[in-house]
């Protein structure tokens, strides 16, 4: 049973501890193995089904640069704070309308929220930002503009990492907080109190309920919503491009790499994926251990 | 990538030795340079983080097996780090020396690794008692790595003994898993305990599979033997002896006691143990109200498992992964029916009359214990004495120790690499950027090594007396050599 | 008293004297290497060369000073409470063992111990610093439980010798130790 005992040539080798074998206890058999198996269950990605979804990170980029576009013409009084207030009025009920549409379609079985509802904390939170626009206006005041402008980067920033791009509605609180946050320290460098209130208005309209709806389009009609999203990016491009030509070239180029160049990538490498399993792995429980009898 | 390359490595290596062992298949003693001397005796440094008064299976593994071979004459030390105020030298039975060396642990018992701190007093074991192969045991220990490392860098033979599975999927085993190549590719021969674990530690560690043995465990038969009197008349009892963690499938176990306690009113659960999974098995017992028929007895002392498995009728194994299970073997001894989920080398380790082997879901495992007490209820299960009669002569530390010493007969005739070629190598198998850092470790070790003879000569070391081993002043003829007796027989100063 | 050649367990030769005064009275002395002025000149010229180097930088003149003060101190401390020239180990049988360390200095330090607390002398294995070695200690006795160690003296600290010294003394002493 040593490592150097001639193999007995009649006897077969068996993968069995419990038998005294004739083979040296360092016996390799051709069955070694044979029960390695590898990249099971890897997926394969099509390029353009990636290219799909990952035009979503693109629009949410292009959000922020429509959102800083829409800002810049702000501050240099060359957008009204009225015109930004009526055409988010517009826009937001029109998503609203848009929204009701596709919701019913969906599996009813939870109460929906009553219009009442929507329209009361539409109410309140519109009242509150109206009421706290000069209070948020002053809020930076002390601070240094430079300041300011690298938190709300480094906030914008913080958000698109922690956007929940698979399910983005909800949108996860932390992104959704990091934007209100950069749109609070921007909209404190306006030049006056309702310019605040609007740009505020704004960013939660862009920030907290365009993904949302964005999620439903997506749910209802997957084709379309891509196609919007492209909108968005193409959007966002020519907006920073009527202010900031620079700015514009260096997001059309971030977009590109993320949409196209990324999934490339991904594909390319989807290749090299080596993943080994055998025997030796933990088994995984696959079962439900809540749904017990009873 | 690094694994395509290592699989590639692994299946030629395979292939070349293939060949070669063919020519060895017609000439057995011409690959064996040590053939013409069967009985020399080794002396032995088992090297490990885990010894008792830890317990668990390989503190165990190791006490049996210095045992055994220091019954075969060989001597035998053991190094380990302190455990709390146990630190020095301490003699157990028979002679066998352990060294509980002073070294910081860093988590679940396991010491930190510098590659270097270990040195000094690693040295110091190794030259003072004249050891010739060092035997490092288990993955999990960073003791076991640096020693391997420090006895290739003075020249020594090494022997690795891996206990465990590991899985290739995520970012921690890929990094414990290439720090596994560097220690071992030095290393002389390694010792697996079951063929699954040979193919694991093969792939993990890209080795050459002709170094690797498959040694199984061993359970001392007559520690457990059957005593159907202690079963309780009218029930059937199952037994789960595990510590109580996801490893061991304690989630399978949670599901299977109400499934089954509402369809045999006659069974019973007798869970010994402990862990952090304890709580899952407290809320199905509460949430059934099976207080009475679920006994969760806690944590066993070692002694006491057998009081406990001969109660049951049934032996009931929920691991998700293992290497070699133990457990099933001394369930088995004690004459129960084992069912056991068929995951790592469980399959290898008893016939398929002995144990039910069921995939591990809650229900393949119910319907296999299902089987199993249809059978108990009709009898058609051979008694408890028959199934010891089998189990008892199939694993036993003799057995293991004459086969391990037989790996020692090999490695002892290897040539060591001079530190030159051990740096190619280095380089070559493990990669060139792992390669070249652990290559320079390997020189930065080799000059702190230079220091340290520098400051201590070999010569000015103490040679240690001998307590077991061709030398041994232990045992009957201890009288004659007084100061020896005292030296090596004082207890540790505490 | 013989030829035999002795180390401390750095291999810095040390030397083992015995005197019989009877047969139950045994003296065993080891003694270090003096202080060899070489090493003082060295400690001396590392110290002051390092204090010339502040001086240099700072232009403080208190640096030499305090610099010669150290070393001065420095070496009576050394001398006085740490160097360790002779160990001796005196033991008369069915009386007891002295224990006595002299210093470089002269000072000297001596202990005694009744043979009704000592239990036993025996050579044990220790880790010390970063090495494991062999030394003699002697077994004190407890005494609410006879056949129990209450504590340990460990012998021969600072001269720290191998195994074959410690044998030698080790036999001497079983001998006197058996006879009484």
């Amino acid at each position: 049973m040593g490592p150097d005992i001639a193999p007995g040539p009649a006897v077969p080798w068996r993968k069995v501890l419990w038998e005294r074998q004739p083979f040296p206890d360092n016996y390799v058999d051709e069955r070694f193995l044979e029960e390695l198996r590898r990249n099971e269950g890897i997926r394969q990605y099509r390029y353009w089904a990636v290219v799909k979804e990952a035009v979503l990170v693109g629009q949410q980029l292009s959000c922020v640069a429509i959102f800083i576009t829409l800002w810049l013409y702000m501050e240099q009084g060359l957008l009204s704070p009225e015109a930004l207030l009526w055409t988010s009025l517009i826009v937001g009920l029109l998503g609203y309308g848009l929204h009701n549409a596709l919701r019913p379609q969906l599996g009813s079985d939870r109460k929906p929220r009553t219009h009442l509802a929507d329209l009361q904390s539409a109410a309140i939170f519109l009242s509150f930002t109206f009421g706290f626009s000069p209070v948020l206006k002053t809020l930076t005041e002390s601070v240094s503009t430079d300041t300011v402008y690298a938190m709300s980067a480094l906030m914008l920033l913080a958000h698109l990492v922690s956007f929940p791009y698979a399910h983005p509605s909800p949108t996860g609180s932390l992104s959704l907080n990091a934007a209100l946050f950069a749109s609070v320290c921007l909209a404190s460098r306006l030049p006056g109190a309702l310019h605040t209130f609007a740009m505020l208005s704004c960013a939660l309209l862009m920030f907290a309920l365009w993904p949302c709806l964005l999620q439903s389009i997506r749910d209802h009609a997957p084709g379309p919503s891509a196609w919007l999203c492209v909108g968005v990016c193409l959007g966002g491009v020519g907006g920073l491009g009527s202010r900031w030509p620079g700015g514009a070239v260096l997001l059309a180029l971030a977009l590109v790499s993320v949409i196209l160049l990324c999934p490339l990538l991904l594909v390319k490498l989807q290749r090299h994926k080596d993943n080994i399993q055998g025997p030796w792995d933990e088994a995984e429980i696959h079962e439900d251990l809540c749904k017990v009898p009873y | 990538m690094g694994q395509r390359r290592k699989k590639a490595d692994v299946s030629a290596s395979s292939e070349k030795r293939a060949s070669e062992a063919d020519t060895a298949a017609s000439n057995p003693t011409a690959s064996n340079p040590t053939a013409s001397n069967p009985n020399r005796k080794h002396s032995i440094c088992m090297v490990s983080d885990f010894f008792y008064p830890n317990m668990g299976g390989v503190e165990s593994h190791i006490y049996q097996l210095s045992q055994c071979l220091i019954e075969k004459g060989h001597k035998v030390v053991i190094a380990t780090h302190a455990y709390g105020r146990r630190k020095g030298v301490r003699y157990l039975t028979n002679g066998l020396k352990v060294y509980y060396l002073p070294l910081q642990v860093m988590y679940n018992q396991s010491t930190a690794t510098t590659c270097f701190h270990s040195l000094p007093l690693l040295r110091c074991v190794f030259v003072r008692e004249a050891v010739t192969v060092v035997h490092a045991h288990s993955s999990f220990s960073a003791m076991a790595h640096d020693a391997l490392f420090h006895a290739k860098t003075m020249g020594l033979n090494t022997v690795f003994t891996d206990h465990s599975l590991f899985g290739f999927a995520d970012m921690s085993s890929v990094l414990t898993n290439k720090l596994l190549t560097v220690s071992l590719c030095d290393t002389d021969h390694i010792v697996c305990v079951s063929y699954t674990s040979k193919e694991n530690t093969v792939l993990r560690a890209t080795l050459d599979p002709q170094i690797v043995s498959v040694i199984p465990n061993a359970v001392d038969p007559t520690d457990f033997t059957p005593d159907p009197s202690q079963r309780r008349g009218g029930r059937i009892t199952v037994v789960v002896i595990s510590r109580l963690v996801y490893r061991k499938g304690i989630d399978l176990l949670g599901g299977i006691i109400p499934e089954l306690c509402l369809k045999h009113p006659d069974l019973h659960f007798l869970i010994g143990g402990e862990g952090p999974k304890r709580i899952v098995l407290e809320e199905v017992r509460e949430k059934y109200q099976l207080h009475d028929r679920v006994r969760l007895l806690g944590a066993l002392e070692h002694r006491d498992v057998r009081g406990v498995l001969v109660q049951g009728h049934i032996f009931l194994n929920t691991s998700l992964t293992e290497a070699f299970c133990m457990a099933i073997v001394e369930g088995a001894s004690c004459g129960l029916q084992v069912v056991s989920t068929r995951v790592g080398g469980i399959p290898e380790v008893l016939p398929e009359d002995l144990i039910s082997l069921c995939d591990p879901t809650v229900r393949s495992l119910c319907a296999g214990l299902e089987a199993v007490i249809t059978q108990l209820r009709s009898g058609a299960v051979p008694s408890p004495a028959d199934i010891h009669a089998r189990v008892r002569s199939l694993y036993t530390w003799r057995n293991v120790a004459g086969r391990t010493e037989k790996v020692y007969d090999r490695v002892a005739g290897e040539e060591v690499l001079p530190l030159d070629r051990r740096l190619l190598r280095l380089r070559q198998h493990c990669g060139s950027v792992a390669g070249s850092i652990f290559a320079f470790v390997a020189v930065l070790n080799f000059l702190f090594l230079l220091l340290l003879q520098w400051l201590v000569p070999d010569q000015v070391m103490d040679r240690a007396v001998d307590a077991s081993g061709p030398r041994a002043l232990w045992g009957p003829s201890q009288r004659d050599h007084p100061a020896e007796e005292a030296g090596a027989g004082a207890p540790t100063a505490e | 008293m013989d030829n035999e050649k002795y180390t401390d367990i750095n291999g810095k030769a040390i030397a083992l004297n015995y005197q019989r005064h009877s047969s139950f009275c045994t003296e065993f002395t080891v003694s270090s290497p003096k202080v060899s002025i070489g090493k003082v000149m060295v400690a001396t010229c590392f110290v002051w060369i390092f204090a010339y180097a502040v001086f240099f930088f700072t232009d403080n003149t208190a640096v030499l000073s305090s610099a010669i003060i150290i070393t001065l101190i420095g070496m009576m401390l050394y001398i006085h409470f740490v160097k360790i020239d002779h160990e001796s180990l005196l033991v008369i049988g069915s009386l007891g063992i002295q224990l006595s360390s002299s210093y470089a200095s002269g000072r000297e330090h001596t202990s005694f111990i009744e043979m009704s607390k000592i239990k036993d002398i025996v050579i044990n294995e220790a880790i010390y610093m970063h090495q494991i070695i062999y030394y003699l200690c002697i077994l004190l006795r407890d005494p609410a439980d006879t056949s129990a160690v209450s504590s340990v003296v460990p012998l021969f600290q600072s001269s720290k010798p191998r195994l074959n010294c410690l044998v030698k003394v080790y036999k001497s002493c079983q001998e006197i130790i058996s006879k009484c």
